[in-house]
Parts: structure tokens; C-alpha cells; sequence
């Protein structure tokens, strides 16, 4: 979308992070909604096989976090990196067998979470550190002042299909609408850390469990109803909240696939389409085409 | 029942470098009332009596080691007694009427005159009992968490009310889509928080009541269940943070078949501080 903003004024900020280990302790399990026992990887590390357009559920995982999963050791210096990095940013390996490969921020889960080509994540590991070029927070839609933008590079912005419709709303495209009974662990957290889980899109649990969200796929923008994320994340009838699924599956109960957060406002300042296509994969990651590129 | 001495103290409030939190419209304050000691604020007050963040009748307690204040938070439960041991209010007896979640609180109830006498750090036990707990005669379907064996039968709660079904009276009957913070965390040890500011609801909600939340499983994590409902205490008062709000610890759970709530605005009695013996 072509919008009148402040992109030229935002700052591009080169921050540093590590991938992060996989953690856990020594009690192993959690627990599942029917308070079954479970061990499942997914969160931290490296995880492969799951991209942008991927289903985000139906693995046998806990909190699937796609490709990197990034921290900074300094608590302060990693909470600036989880605050200022944005989805879109690019981030490059600096160091280990995949150095110089370059990827993308797709979300946050109190790791930076960055997708690669496949054949680079074959190669990192924990450890491994990496450049994230920060650039977002303080965008600002000139014709949209009632809507806050957030966790969003300029140029992702750029990439996605939409703008001013002829009433003065945001047309944004979105996979699929959330209602606000799906709105899980993150409620009450601030919006420029983490993200929202979503519940009822336990895959293989029961119908009780569902709210027809077993279908979202890692990369899609969704819109959460009543649901205000300007300054934080709380419920709010009327307004709406556009995301984009960063994390997939979990089992853990009240947890689920997780948008973090883009944009915020009243409901009527949005117009909102509904378009299968509406993708991270669509704009940011049309691998593997777009590394054989890179490597020319 | 296995009962635990636990150790533990009042807390004194913590706050980051910055004092200002940010509220549901985006403007800053100052976070008064959350944790530590509050004087004048008891069972029976409007959740919206102060205009402070999360605030609770009375102490909150907690422990200098994280993994011993996950327990205090974990086995304490409502209308445990608590003694104070050390400074000026050492003697002074008190009831668990709550707790909060993340870092693990217990909220303590007192006597306004011994509450007058305690300080940050002063030593409390905690006779901790209920985890674990199924009262004769209830249904397999339902469960009853965080409630000392000897609370319940001040509760208005009827665990075999038409012989089968679990019935409690409550303040008000919500819509799970208000429940903000404490979703997908341990209804053990965290409170749900309700997403309501003053005037959302037709009624005022006084500390102590029972609330019903609709679609809302507690049995082990808190989360979304269709045709399920989930009872708890009112246990702090209400918060300008976005998610938060007046927060309750779950005391009862179940299928929506088998635990049914009486909603009953103007009449309703919960824990008070006659039942927990602070009067």
C-alpha cells in the first residue's frame, strides 16, 4: 500500500543478537488442555521445515517458532532488540557456516523471529549472531491518525496490498478474522513485545477446543476483533487490531498460533479484505527464487 | 489433607527505573496500589473504590526466592490463616482471601488495626491447605481449587444443589472474551484478570464477590472451552492497564451442564470479612 507516512524519518538502527538455545527445565513436561503431559520442541533454537505459507498447526510442536530465534545476551540491550526490531526488518548471519545469509524478521515471541531460506537454516545453530537493521517503530500514517502503527517495516508496508479506499479508510487484506474469544496468553502484555496467542486452533483436540482457526498458516495477516493494541493489548468493542501469524502450533492450554501485532484503531477507520493471499510468503519471502537471486 | 507451614512477607511495591505505566488510552501514570501493603481497602469495597492499579485488600506476600514464592503462591488458599511473626503487628491473625499471578502473590487479609502495624518485610505464615482437595459429594465434572476445606461452606456455593448440578451465586455472569491477563497461565497460582473499567457492567463488583466467566476452562491452565464456566473470587481491584482489570482467583470449574451460576446483581454475597473471621 502507498501511503503518506514518515518513513523518511525513521531512524535505521544496526542492532546485534545470537540465535538462542532451545530451553527447558528440569520438570520436562507441560501441560495440554485436557492436562495430558506433553514434550515438544519449537520454541528457540533453529527450527526447520516452516516457513511463511506454511500451516501453523498440525505439528507436533509447542509454540513453533519458523527458522531463528533470536535474543541478545544483555537483558537491556535484548529488550531494545525485541522493542525495536520490526517484521520485515532483515537480519544477516555474521558469524558460523551460514554467514552472510540474509533473512527476514517475521514476528515476536520474546525471541526475534527470523525466517531464512531452508538451505541457510540447515547451517545455523545456536550461537550463531547475527545484524538485525531495526526500522518501524515510530511509523506514522499521515491520513490514518486514528490508527497506530507498530512493529512494521516501511517496506513491508510498502509490499502490501491495500491503502486509502475512497471513504478515507485503511483497506488492509487479511487471511482470516479473529474473534475475540480466540485471544489467548499475551492479553495484558505490551504490544511491542511477544505476541497474541490464539486459541481454538488445537489441531487433533476437540471440538470444544475449536474456534475455526486450525487453518491459519505461518506468515498470515489476520485481523482480531475488538481488540485494541495502541497501547498495549486489552479488549476494546469496536476497534480492530491487524497481526501477522508469526508462531504456530502449541499445546499448551490458552496458548495457540500467535499474530504480532502491526496496527491498531477504531474498526470503522479499516476497511478489511478478506484475501487468501494475504501472506508474508506473497511480499517478503517468495524463496527460493528470491535467494537464487541474492546469490547472483 | 496435607496442610504446609509456609514461610513468607509483606511485600513492598517494585517499580522500574521509569514510574510511569501507560494506560488503555495511551496515557501515562503512576501504578498506586500494586502489591505491597494497602490500608482501607477490604472485602466488601468497590473494585473501583481507589484510583490505583491492581490494588488488594490488604498485604500481599510473597518470598525472596522465586522458586519458594511460586510455591507460597501455588499451595496457598483462600481462608488459610495467616500469623504474622516478626515487627510491632507479630501475633496478628489473618486470612488468605486471594492471589496474583507472574511472579507469585498472596493476598492476606487483616484487621485494619493490625494492618496499621505491619511493614515491608515483616515474616508471615502461611498455613497452606486445599490444593488437591474434593469436597464429598461433587460431581467428577467439576473442580474446586484454591479454597481451604473449612471456606467453603461460608461460600454461596451448593455443591449437590438439585442432586447432580454444582450451583453458585455470583455477582455476574461474563462473557469469556473479557478475561485479559492470567490466560494460558496456571489457574494454581495466577488470578484471571477482567477486562472491566467503571460503568461497563450494570452493577458495581465488590471485592470478595463471586464472578462466572463463560467458555473459560481453569482446571489446569486457564483457557477457551466451549460450554464451560469457571467461578472465582474478586480478589484486587481494577487497573488502567490494557488486559487488566479487576482480577479473580478461580475457585470452581466445570462443564456448564454441571456447575450452573445464579446471577444475582443487587443481592449477592460473597467471601467477606465476617467468613474469614477479620471482624
Amino acid at each position: 500500500m502507498k501511503l503518506t507516512a514518515n518513513q523518511a524519518q525513521l531512524p535505521r538502527q544496526v542492532l546485534a543478537g545470537e540465535i538462542w538455545p532451545a530451553l527447558a527445565d528440569r520438570h520436562v513436561y507441560r501441560v495440554d488442555p485436557d492436562g495430558r503431559p506433553f514434550v515438544l520442541p519449537g520454541m528457540g533454537a533453529v527450527t526447520l521445515g516452516v516457513h511463511c505459507g506454511d500451516p501453523a498447526t498440525g505439528h507436533a510442536a509447542d509454540h513453533l517458532e519458523p527458522g531463528a530465534s533470536v535474543r541478545h545476551r544483555d537483558a537491556a540491550a535484548n529488550f531494545a532488540l525485541q522493542y525495536l526490531t520490526c517484521v520485515g526488518n532483515e537480519v544477516r548471519v555474521t558469524s558460523g557456516p551460514a554467514a552472510g545469509a540474509v533473512g527476514h524478521v517475521i514476528g515476536q515471541h520474546a525471541y526475534v523471529l527470523a525466517d531464512f531460506p531452508e538451505a541457510a537454516l540447515q547451517l545455523m545453530a545456536p550461537g550463531d549472531t547475527v545484524t538485525v537493521v531495526a526500522v518501524g517503530q515510530g511509523l506514522a500514517l499521515a491520513d490514518h491518525r486514528d490508527i497506530v502503527v507498530k512493529n512494521c517495516d516501511p517496506g513491508l508496508l510498502d509490499r502490501m496490498p491495500g491503502g486509502t479506499d475512497s471513504a478515507g479508510r485503511l483497506k488492509v487484506h487479511v487471511a482470516a478474522r479473529v474473534p475475540a474469544e480466540a485471544i489467548g496468553a499475551g492479553a495484558g502484555m505490551i504490544s511491542e513485545y511477544a505476541n497474541t496467542d490464539l486459541m481454538g486452533a488445537y489441531q487433533g483436540l476437540g471440538d470444544d477446543l475449536s474456534l475455526g482457526l486450525e487453518s491459519l498458516r505461518i506468515g498470515d495477516v489476520v485481523c482480531l476483533e475488538d481488540t485494541d493494541h495502541r497501547f498495549g493489548r486489552g479488549y476494546r468493542a469496536g476497534f480492530l487490531t491487524i497481526g501477522v501469524i508469526s508462531t504456530g502450533q502449541c499445546m499448551l492450554f490458552g496458548h495457540g498460533p500467535g499474530p504480532s501485532s502491526l496496527m491498531s484503531g477504531p474498526a470503522e477507520a479499516f476497511s478489511i479484505v478478506l484475501d487468501p493471499a494475504a501472506n508474508l510468503a506473497s511480499w517478503l519471502h517468495p524463496w527460493p527464487q528470491e535467494a537464487a537471486d541474492d546469490q547472483r | 489433607m496435607t496442610s504446609v507451614n509456609l514461610a513468607g512477607c509483606a511485600e513492598h511495591p517494585v517499580l522500574g527505573e521509569s514510574p510511569y505505566r501507560v494506560d488503555r488510552d495511551g496515557v501515562s501514570y503512576v501504578p498506586v496500589g500494586d502489591g505491597g501493603i494497602i490500608l482501607g481497602l477490604e472485602l466488601g469495597d468497590s473494585v473501583f473504590k481507589l484510583a490505583a492499579d491492581h490494588a488488594a485488600p490488604g498485604a500481599c506476600l510473597v518470598h525472596p526466592d522465586a522458586a519458594a514464592r511460586h510455591a507460597l503462591a501455588a499451595f496457598a488458599c483462600i481462608g488459610n490463616r495467616v500469623v504474622v511473626r516478626t515487627g510491632p503487628a507479630a501475633g496478628a491473625v489473618g486470612s488468605v482471601v486471594g492471589k496474583r499471578g507472574e511472579a507469585g502473590r498472596v493476598i492476606a487479609g487483616f484487621r485494619q488495626a493490625d494492618l496499621a502495624l505491619l511493614r515491608p518485610s515483616d515474616e508471615v505464615l502461611v498455613r497452606a491447605c486445599g490444593q488437591g482437595w474434593r469436597p464429598e459429594g461433587l460431581t467428577t465434572d467439576v473442580t474446586v481449587l484454591n479454597l481451604d476445606p473449612a471456606i467453603l461452606a461460608v461460600l454461596p456455593v451448593d455443591l449437590a444443589a438439585d442432586g447432580r448440578r454444582v450451583t453458585a451465586s455470583v455477582r455476574a455472569v461474563l462473557p469469556g472474551r473479557l478475561a485479559g491477563n492470567g490466560i494460558g497461565r496456571p489457574a494454581a497460582s495466577w488470578d484471571l484478570d477482567l477486562q472491566l473499567t467503571a460503568g461497563d457492567l450494570a452493577t458495581d463488583v465488590l471485592l470478595g464477590d463471586l464472578i462466572a466467566v463463560t467458555d473459560i476452562d481453569a482446571r489446569y491452565n486457564m483457557g477457551y472451552r466451549r460450554d464451560w464456566l469457571t467461578v472465582g473470587v474478586v480478589v484486587h481491584g481494577a487497573s488502567p492497564v490494557p488486559g487488566h482489570g479487576p482480577g479473580i482467583t478461580p475457585i470452581l470449574t466445570g462443564p456448564s451442564a454441571a456447575l450452573q451460576p445464579l446471577p444475582d446483581a443487587a443481592g449477592h454475597t460473597g467471601l467477606t470479612a465476617a467468613a474469614v473471621q477479620l471482624q
